[in-house]
């Protein structure tokens, strides 16, 4: 593996894990906190978005003190016998911390643009809350999940700061293709800086096109959208006819 | 059976009803914000009450005493909702399905089917809700929700949002229901024509409460206060006193208009010489005549509005007090007088269309 190459595998890697970790733990968030009624809501809402508002930096540095020697997340592990600051986990937890806001924030809007009613239906239909959320719900929230999911892919390929902090810049490890562009241009390395960046820039832009494509207007939203007055007073003689 | 009784108290307003349905269509009247929605849910479990008890045809679905409470999908309930809430993102046939998916393919296919027939659905099976009129779309939520065969069908203002002709049909859908569904029904509705065509029995809502639950023609022919009888189209009241009592017959005497008027008190028996009562009469049953009588008032014409088979006539009767009483009344057109403003006509109570209302 080259120092072209190695850059993309990590990345290709953690940005996949990444996904996978924000999509469920979004889901799970964004549906838990849609049905809490509880007084602590706008705190927990805070909590989960707190990372889009901070500099990366500080959240790296906060990830380092908690899962440093003496921190409890770094207290925990050590119990395994095990760390994870500078090794290559520490890019997915924190590109994952970076990008949950995104995808939380992007598929609890959905959920609550989802008709209350329509989920009731399915309940009084028999179905369970996870059958409700994955055969009413998730189908009628898709657009802004997909939105999430792509939007949190991008920013945990474009995770910097944070990354640099609990993970640091070890190349073939640790080294993300933000990082090694970043080392790459201080090195006085153009030539590889530019390639990495040609690079990123098609992701950008491909994921773009793919939110676009998966986004565009199903087959059954287009075409005939009758007035529904309208409609019955076209369909009254058949309905009529069905009665008799 | 259904047996309800549900306490449910919110800033500003609270429930607390009681009822059974038993094989028979209730009807639910009352104004918006009465409560009649949330007895609704209540009963599908997609709300909890404070306190109280629901039972459906001996199964316990809620007991605040013993912390039981029925998850919705456990009930057996049929809900239509307001606004029908269709699976958007499913065809016809597969909102029809989604009840009794987990049963044999070929036993959905053969309910579906059917359940497309009867609601008169035919050739609608693909379609998406979108795709269908307002009319269909209510039908398919029917369909959906008698599929998984449910003991009790919940109709939320089910009409509300139809033009006339369309609701007719659906009303006679409705109707035609009872041939393959001998569930119970629960219609709310706002409509007192809408719940008095469809429903055997009617409660009226009222802030809550049930203001009175009856036989739909004992609830319109006597009102027990007159929230209810505003609620089923009494129009004018009159207090006054009783000052004889004979046989069926009762004369009120009525100050206000200088006059005694003579009432077929047909089931009130506990009156009594001096009591305060109300009497009221619905526009259409005042009559217009060409001469003075017992149970006649002069009034004189101050407008009218002329409606399609009714002309809705406002007179000015002469209080003790010198000032006006306004009566409403609805002739039909055949047998409307001549109508001028200003003229003054004779106008004729009968005595078995003025209700007493004690309450």
């Amino acid at each position: 593996m080259n120092s072209y190459t190695a850059p993309l595998w990590i990345s290709f890697k953690t940005v996949l894990a990444t996904t996978a970790i924000t999509f469920i733990l979004g889901i799970a968030a964004a549906r838990w906190i849609s049905r809490y009624t509880g007084k602590l809501k706008p705190v927990i809402d805070g909590i989960f978005i707190l990372p889009l508002v901070l500099p990366p930096t500080v959240v790296g540095f906060g990830l380092l003190l908690f899962m440093g020697k003496h921190g409890w997340g770094g207290k925990f592990l050590a119990l395994f016998h095990t760390s994870i600051v500078f090794s290559w986990p520490a890019t997915v937890i924190s590109a994952a911390v970076m990008s949950f806001p995104l995808m939380y924030m992007t598929t609890r809007g959905a959920f609550e643009q989802v008709d209350t009613n329509i989920e009731n239906a399915a309940r009084t239909l028999g179905a369970s809350e996870w059958k409700v959320l994955y055969s009413v719900t998730l189908p009628l929230a898709w657009p802004g999940v997909l939105a999430g999911t792509i939007l949190s892919f991008a920013r945990a390929l474009g995770e910097f700061g944070a990354t640099l902090m609990i993970a640091g810049n070890i190349p073939g490890k640790t080294a993300t293709i933000p990082v090694a562009i970043y080392f790459a241009i201080v090195d006085g390395n153009m030539k590889q800086a530019d390639i990495l960046i040609i690079i990123v820039m098609c992701i950008a832009l491909a994921s773009l096109a793919l939110l676009a494509y998966l986004k565009r207007p199903k087959p059954r939203d287009r075409g005939l959208i009758v007035n529904p007055v309208q409609s019955d007073i076209l369909h009254a003689g058949r309905n009529k006819n069905n009665h008799s | 059976m259904l047996k309800v009784r549900i306490n449910r108290a919110l800033p500003g307003f609270k429930l607390d009803v009681a009822f059974s349905v038993d094989g028979e269509v209730l009807g639910i009247l009352g104004p918006s914000g009465s409560g009649k929605t949330m007895t609704l849910l209540c009963i599908a479990g997609l709300l909890s009450p404070d306190s109280g008890f629901i039972q459906l045809n001996g199964r316990v679905l809620f007991d605040s005493s013993k912390k039981l409470n029925l998850q919705p999908k456990d009930r057996n309930v049929g809900f239509v909702f307001q606004n029908y809430a269709l699976f958007p993102h499913l065809s016809a046939g597969k909102n029809i399905a989604y009840g009794i998916r987990h049963q044999p393919k070929d036993e959905v296919n053969r309910r579906v089917q059917l359940l497309i027939e009867n609601m008169g659905l035919n050739g609608l099976q693909n379609r998406y809700p979108r795709e269908l009129s307002a009319g269909q779309q209510q039908r398919v939520a029917v369909a959906r929700a008698l599929a998984p065969e449910p003991d009790i069908l919940l109709l939320d203002e089910p009409f509300s949002a139809l033009d006339s002709l369309t609701k007719e049909q659906l009303e006679m859908q409705i109707q035609e229901l009872r041939k393959f569904y001998h569930g119970h029904i629960i219609l709310v509705t706002h409509d007192l024509e809408e719940a008095y065509r469809l429903s055997s029995r009617i409660a009226v809502y009222d802030a809550g409460k049930i203001a009175q639950c009856d036989l739909k023609d004992k609830l319109i022919s006597s009102p027990v206060n007159q929230k209810v009888a505003r609620l089923t189209r009494f129009r004018n009241f009159l207090d006054g006193v009783v000052t004889e009592i004979k046989d069926k017959q009762v004369w009120v005497n009525v100050a206000l208009l200088k006059t005694n008027l003579q009432v077929a008190a047909n089931g009130h028996k506990n009156l009594a010489i001096n009591q305060a009562v109300m009497l009221g009469i619905r526009s259409e049953h005042i009559q217009a005549v060409p001469s003075i009588g017992q149970n006649i008032l002069r009034g004189t014409l101050n407008s009218s509005v002329e409606n399609l088979a009714l002309i809705n006539c406002y007179f000015d009767l002469k209080t003790n007090i010198n000032s006006i009483y306004r009566l409403e009344t609805a002739f039909p057109k055949s047998v409307a007088p001549s109508l001028s403003n200003g003229s003054s006509y004779y106008l004729y109570f009968p005595p078995e269309q003025l209700v007493i209302i004690t309450g």
